[in-house]
């Protein structure tokens, strides 16, 4: 598959994200666990690219209900990030980063919702420090904003965005892990079409190196 | 048992199946814009995700919200439908990101909704209902035996238009 710049987004390519993705996905663990005081591991994540027709069904449908956590990214990398989790694993989720039993959370409030918020921001800040410290490419995530509605819709923004850059985009699966608890998440990745290219050829150059 | 055919990202289906449900799932910023024809019991409806194709496009992508709807109104029209026996509403073109900084940034649901009241103009086409707009999603049907449309959204029941 090619996006609209022609930069292919090959094997290579992906395997070399997923690289990226394990580091950044380690670091966002280590800055979970300083934020909630205990250890907090986040499974290596996998790669898959999803075309985006596709993409509701993959995550639950497109009237399931879920929790979108939303981030811009700014930089020399520019793009967005999109952290999804159903809704019930959202609950989940919150549990596990507040630190409190298991079904605790019954509804998302502010509370819940500015935890979650938290997650996404640490994962995508630690997640672009690390394809900083490989690539030398700099970028930061924008506030979160934290959606609750049908998946179909949250992922309007992203199907809308990037419908004219490509068909396909990154997803990435990562599971949270803290004390025997397990929530899964997935992150959709939609770089800018310059910042693909800029990774690939920083990627290039490091192997032409 | 109605027999739901689900329309896609970017899809159109038209149907005289009086068994069938025309249903849009969870459209954001997407609109799901429905026809009926009363007279022949047909139904269409398009998925639309951007407010209007590129020039030298498909002129007839249901994709786009301009092209949708002519789109859908050539294949009611193949299909029997009349014009002045058509049913036209439409539901969604909701702002998803209510963030800070964020609202004015790819408000792609205002868009689409406006560019829908410009074609329908262009087309001289009346709409009878529409539940545009907000920050919810949407789900939409169209049912083929009778010309309902239901609108869904989270945590609400489901109500006609």
């Amino acid at each position: 598959m090619t996006n609209e710049t022609g930069t292919p987004l090959d094997d290579r390519l992906l395997l070399l994200l997923e690289l990226m993705a394990g580091e950044g996905i380690h670091r966002a663990a280590e800055g979970l666990a300083t934020m909630v005081g205990e250890e907090v591991t986040i499974t290596r994540p996998k790669v898959v690219l999803v075309r985006l027709v596709e993409l509701a069904d993959t995550l639950g449908g497109a009237e399931s209900e879920g929790v979108g956590i939303y981030l811009q990214v700014v930089g020399e990398i520019p793009g967005q990030v999109v952290m999804i989790v159903p809704y019930a694993k959202a609950l989940e989720l919150a549990d596990l980063v507040l630190g409190v039993p298991e079904g605790t959370s019954q509804e998302l409030g502010s509370l819940e919702r500015s935890a979650l918020a938290e997650v996404g921001n640490l994962t995508a800040a630690f997640f672009l420090n690390a394809v900083a410290s490989m690539t030398g490419l700099h970028a930061r995530p924008s506030p979160p904003a934290v959606m609750v509605d049908m998946l179909g819709a949250i992922l309007d923004i992203v199907i809308a965005t990037t419908e004219g850059i490509g068909d396909s985009l990154l997803l990435l699966d990562a599971s949270f892990l803290r004390a025997g608890r397990e929530v899964q998440a997935r992150f959709c990745m939609i770089p800018d079409p310059k910042a693909i290219e800029l990774i690939a050829s920083r990627s290039r150059d490091s192997r032409n190196a | 048992m109605p027999n739901a055919l689900s329309v896609g990202l970017g899809e159109m289906i038209i149907s005289r199946n009086a068994e069938d449900v025309l249903v849009a799932f969870g459209l954001g910023s997407c609109l799901g814009i429905g026809m009926y024809d009363r007279r022949v019991m047909v139904a269409g409806m398009v998925h639309a995700v951007l407010p209007q194709r590129d020039n030298g496009g498909d002129p007839l992508s249901p994709k786009y919200v301009d092209s949708g709807l002519d789109a859908l109104l050539k294949a009611m029209h193949e299909a029997g439908a009349q014009r002045d026996s058509l049913i036209l509403r439409v539901a969604g073109g909701a702002n998803m990101l209510v963030a800070p900084g964020m609202s004015s940034f790819m408000n792609i649901g205002e868009r689409n909704a406006a560019v829908f009241a410009a074609k329908v103009v262009t087309l001289n086409l009346a709409v009878q209902a529409h539940d545009l707009g907000g920050h919810v999603g949407r789900t939409v049907r169209l049912y083929v035996a009778n010309g309902r449309l239901t609108v869904r959204s989270m945590g609400q029941p489901e109500r006609d238009l």
